[in-house]
């Protein structure tokens, strides 16, 4: 424990030899494919299979009429279509299905489906979505009675959708078994809550729906939702063959969910000196056509909404609405990632108006153990941000203005030499929780199993957790070897075959899983230890084995009214300070560095850790500067990896790291989730450096060269 | 994808022949483009023949000019001392296109030929696209347009010509060379592209069936001073959202010649004439590059979401010129 050990995945996926879900094959397997509808909102007037029936090759074309099961599916409200029934609500709803002996046959006779469809009026601004109260959430918090203040700064902010873009397309293989039921092979993030939709809708008890993890390639909420698993055992099911499904790169855009789009509209009212005396806020996430994990995701801008600000006035309401654009769901950062911006912004704003810097004013308000949160909760674990502030800002700043081409705006474009380039400096600051909350029953459950092999004591961890590429395969066995001082230490694949590890998001698993196969180890350390004689000895009598559920403390509903509630477990925090040079004609931003300070409590790998605030920080500083899926009453108009940037090596900076280690004393080994904090932080820290440079008030993000150049 | 037939090439005539015999037969090159376009169901031809084994590579010089096969590839032509030394703005607009792994499989012909990236046009899903099929109407035009052009463009088609060697190629008056059923001749790049007028399916003056052979490039003037300036919404692995390519030879304060084109706002890529016209005779001022800058784009054909490149590509234009002056001297 506490050493960069290296995951077994790495060089593997380094050298392309890594098996992806997209990689299974059986012989003989048939491919699926899916009918999609073109029209955010419409009737569906009637579906001809007949033409696609008819092509050769063509295995089942499959309807809604043909779901065994139950025809609606959802993670918190079953209201999503299997397959559509009488009406679509987004474009790219599934439609219908097609098994045939090749890929390309099951496309073709997909296009050859007749759908008719009666276009209508499609809701695509949440706006008026509000108005007209097509809500699938809306959570006030109101805690205090003064709304007034000496010093009173508003703003209003947009942040664009994002896409999770994941480099692995939504994939699997469903093989139907002797017993009637489907073996799914599948790149998810949470096997059980998958078996526990795909069973009912195909009608079947849950043991008969047996889930394997495949090779996942990226998942950052996305792989949250179901997309192809009923789809590919509907199919199995129907042929009596295996089906696999992959999804192209087009159709991975309408296959998954994506980050809430948010309008947001706050208040900061201070004292002279720059103390919160209030904050009020507006806060608009448009869900779109389904529930997905919308309710959660308002309950975090709701909560979290002011950030980590002691502040004893709190006005907010945090909606999320029903309309026809995209569904929105998981994404990494879940909810707090758009307020962030939000009230980092006005924090700018108020330091401004106050005549202080951006770090001392956040200093002024920061929370700290014992602070008391807008929800009432109490912070009863460290919280040392005015110190984390106080390193960040220590920290050297890079030299001026480089004359590498590659550090410069524009970078190898060679837009620049140092021309019209102007330096800026941000902050961010960002809050978020870490496990589930709200009063979800939230756990996991491990198998641990020691045994002779070859005359040696091996240990067999088999946990349901999904590793998404967070390195959660390798902190397993690095608890295993650590509790049980056994080297040989194998994690077993995840499967259905063990109890719940819940999902791989919410910065949960080395907390949950790691608590579970901690506690798993220790049991069997007990009765080692009551044994008494020495391990190799025991175990000539046959392995020993011990499975153990573990639970985070307890969480509370908010108040649907006042917000107020005790809802979540743990806390954490993440500050960033970047600094950009910015090419003020051409609009070009080069991100020179992002510092960042984060308290993650104990330190469990510290290679894997620096990754995770690495690649998190990278996905804040795309939908800084470039990521957003653009959509147009209703219709994606970027599908592709052409038009939907994600920021490349070049575009990402070095990063200086200061990790802290202020343990939790609820969490296994003290430590804290760490894989969504810094993407919430390093977006704001960005766009303040580029306001810093240019003086511009940019308050949407992405920020793009015309934002800049020609403001 | 459709089905369709492969046929490799064994010799210039026999490939030129069955391209000719037949409007659905194509040549592939790099596949770069042809392929992805075949992917999404915007071509499906129903044979294509494989040009990667004639003899149509390497890079020669003859004197002051160069002379490029067509299957040489971007690499390839980039990584030539001849074009590092005499075309160096070449070598950039090369390196600042695509990736290194396509620039290794993409060659010259296919990239002159390279096909727009109007979003409408490479999604068959949307049906008014007059470049697809004529007649139809243009999705840009009445829709959501960015990555699209401001000159050369109509109401007919706003699509950009994409290709960043090209801008520095019509730079340089280079000379397509072309072989057909009826024999060769020679087309000066900038006659070579075709503006969308009514007809934005017709792209350039080749006809069906004759092959891209050579490309011959005039070298710059000893002591001459160029660069290529890319402006994009990231650092590296992205179209230009505009782009200038300057050679200039500066002789006793005073320039000489000037040569300055535009990429990511023209229909094709687009040479600054009066912009030249002006600079030449003039001394290298920074007063008097932004003053010919100014005169880059004329008569704008916008709409809303192309209304910021007329003001960014006349500072990229004009921030070439300075760099030309001041930093793109020979290396
Ligand atoms: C992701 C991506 C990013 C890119 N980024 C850039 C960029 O930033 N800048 C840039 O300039 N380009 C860029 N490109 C385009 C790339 O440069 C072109 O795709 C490439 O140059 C095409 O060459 P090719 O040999 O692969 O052509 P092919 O795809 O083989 O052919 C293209 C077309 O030309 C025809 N053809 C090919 N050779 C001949 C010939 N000798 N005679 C007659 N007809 C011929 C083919 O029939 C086909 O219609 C990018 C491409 C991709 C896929
Ligand atoms: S701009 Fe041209 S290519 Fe694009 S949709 Fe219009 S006609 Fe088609």
């Amino acid at each position: 424990m506490g050493a960069s050990v290296l995951r077994p995945d790495g060089a593997l996926k380094v050298s392309g030899e890594f098996a992806y879900s997209s990689d299974l094959w059986l012989d003989g397997m048939l491919w699926g494919a899916t009918l999609r509808s073109p029209h955010p909102s419409a009737w569906i007037r009637s579906i001809d299979i007949g033409p696609a029936l008819a092509m050769p090759g063509v295995y089942a074309v499959l309807t809604h009429e043909d779901v065994p099961g139950e025809k609606f599916y959802g993670l918190e409200n079953k209201d999503q279509p299997v397959l559509a029934i009488d009406q679509v609500r987004y474009q790219g709803e599934p439609v219908a299905l097609v098994a045939a002996d090749h890929p390309e046959t099951a496309r073709r006779a997909a296009d050859a489906i007749v759908v008719t469809y009666g276009e209508r009026e499609a809701v695509t601004d949440p706006r008026v979505a509000l108005e007209r109260r097509m809500l699938v959430r809306h959570q006030p918090v109101r805690v205090g009675s003064t709304f007034s203040a000496d010093v009173v700064v508003t703003g209003e902010y947009e942040v664009g959708m994002q896409d999770q873009a994941f480099l692995g397309p939504e994939s699997g293989l469903a093989v139907p078994a002797e017993d009637g039921g489907v073996d799914l092979y599948i790149a998810t993030q949470w096997l059980h809550v998958d078996q526990g939709q795909v069973a009912p809708c195909l009608g079947l008890p849950p043991e008969k729906v047996r889930l394997t993890l495949a090779g996942v390639g990226g998942a950052f909420g996305a792989r949250e939702d179901l997309s192809m698993q009923i789809h590919a055992s509907m199919l199995a099911l129907r042929t009596g063959k295996p089906v696999k499904m992959v999804y192209g790169r087009e159709e991975s855009f309408f296959g998954h969910v994506h980050r809430h789009p948010a309008w947001m509209r706050y208040e900061h009212g201070a004292t002279l000196d720059g103390r919160l005396v209030y904050v009020k806020a507006e806060i608009l996430l448009d869900g779109g056509a389904y529930t997905s994990s919308s309710p959660a995701v308002v309950g975090n801008a709701a909560s979290l909404g002011v950030g980590p600000y002691e502040v004893d006035n709190v006005h907010i309401d945090a909606y999320g609405t029903f309309t026809n654009n995209p569904p929105c769901g998981a994404m990494r950062g879940f909810g707090a990632v758009q307020a962030c911006y939000a009230y980092e912004s006005q924090m700018d704003r108020l330091a401004a108006a106050c005549g202080l810097t951006p770090v001392e004013i956040r200093i002024r308000n920061a929370v700290s153990q014992g602070s008391r949160l807008a929800t009432g909760q109490v912070v009863d674990t460290p919280a040392p941000l005015a110190e984390m502030l106080r390193d960040l800002d220590a920290m050297p700043l890079p030299e001026s203005v480089s004359r590498d081409l590659r550090d410069l705006p524009g970078g190898v474009g060679q837009t620049t030499h140092g021309d019209g380039v102007r330096r800026g400096v941000g902050y961010g600051v960002g809050i978020k929780n870490i496990c589930f909350s709200e009063g979800f029953d939230d756990y996991s459950t491990a198998r641990v199993r020691v045994e002779l092999l070859g005359g040696e004591p091996h240990v067999l961890v088999h946990t349901a957790a999904a590793e998404v590429g967070q390195g959660l395969v390798i902190i397993q066995a690095q608890i295993a070897r650590t509790e049980l001082g056994i080297d040989h230490v194998t994690v077993a694949p995840a499967d259905t075959q063990v109890g719940s590890s819940g999902s791989s998001s919410a910065s949960r698993q080395s907390y949950v899983t790691g608590g579970a196969v901690k506690t798993a180890c220790e049991a069997v350390r007990e009765r080692i230890e009551k044994d008494g004689r020495p391990l190799e000895v025991i175990l000539q009598d046959g392995p020993i084995e011990e499975t153990r559920e573990y639970r985070h403390r307890r969480t509370f509903p908010m108040d649907p009214v006042t917000g107020q509630g005790d809802s979540h477990t743990q806390l954490a925090l993440c500050v960033h300070r970047a600094v950009v040079d910015v090419d003020v004609e051409l609009g070009l931003v080069k991100v020179v560095e992002l510092a960042a300070v984060q308290d993650v409590g104990k330190i469990l790998n510290p290679l894997a850790l620096e990754g995770q605030i690495h690649g998190g920080t990278a996905q804040g500083l795309g939908l800084a500067l470039m990521e957003e899926i653009q959509v147009r009453d209703g219709k994606v108009l970027n599908p592709s990896f052409t038009d939907y940037l994600i920021p490349t090596i070049l575009d990402m900076p070095p990063m200086q790291l200061k990790i802290l280690e202020n343990p939790d004393p609820n969490a296994p080994y003290g430590l804290r989730g760490a894989g969504e904090p810094p993407t919430l932080s390093s977006t704001p820290a960005i766009a303040a450096a580029v306001r810093n440079a240019t003086g511009l008030p940019l308050s949407r993000v992405p920020i793009r060269p015309q934002d800049i150049a020609l403001a | 994808m459709r089905e369709f037939e492969y046929v490799r090439a064994g010799e210039v005539g026999q490939a030129v022949a069955m391209v000719t015999a037949d409007p659905e037969t194509s040549y592939l090159a790099g596949g770069t483009t042809q392929l992805d376009l075949m992917k999404d169901g915007v071509l499906a031809p129903d044979r294509l023949v494989d040009i990667t084994r004639l003899p149509l590579g390497g890079v020669t010089r003859d004197g002051d000019v160069l002379r490029v096969g067509a299957l040489a590839s971007m690499e390839e032509l980039a990584a030539d001392p001849t074009v590092a030394e005499r075309l160096p703005f070449l070598r950039e607009a090369l390196l600042m296109g695509a990736s290194p792994q396509l620039r290794n499989m993409a060659t010259i012909g296919g990239n002159l030929l390279q096909r727009t990236r109007c979003r409408y046009f490479r999604d068959p899903a949307v049906s008014a696209c007059n470049k697809r099929r004529r007649g139809t109407g243009c999705a840009a035009v009445q829709e959501v347009a960015r990555m699209h052009a401001i000159l050369g463009a109509s109401e007919h088609c706003i699509a950009l010509h994409p290709s960043d060697m090209a801008v520095a190629l019509v730079a340089l008056d280079a000379v397509v060379h072309l072989l057909g059923a009826g024999g060769s001749r020679s087309v000066p790049i900038r006659e070579f592209y075709l503006l969308p007028g009514d007809t934005p399916d017709v792209e350039n003056v080749l006809r069906h069936g004759e092959l891209i052979t050579a490309v011959e490039v005039p070298l710059l003037p000893p002591g001459a001073r160029s660069t290529y300036l890319k402006v994009r919404d990231r650092a590296s692995y992205e179209f230009a959202l505009t782009s200038a390519a300057v050679a200039l030879r500066i002789d006793g304060g005073v320039i000489g010649e000037a040569r300055v084109a535009m990429g990511g706002v023209g229909t094709v890529p687009w040479r600054a004439t009066t912009t030249e016209q002006m600079l030449e005779g003039s001394p290298p001022s920074p007063e008097v590059f932004a003053a010919a800058a100014e005169l880059a784009i004329t008569d704008p054909y916008v709409v809303p979401g192309t209304a910021f490149k007329v003001e960014l590509a006349k500072r990229t234009v004009a921030r070439a010129l300075r760099t030309a002056a001041t930093q793109g001297g020979p290396r």
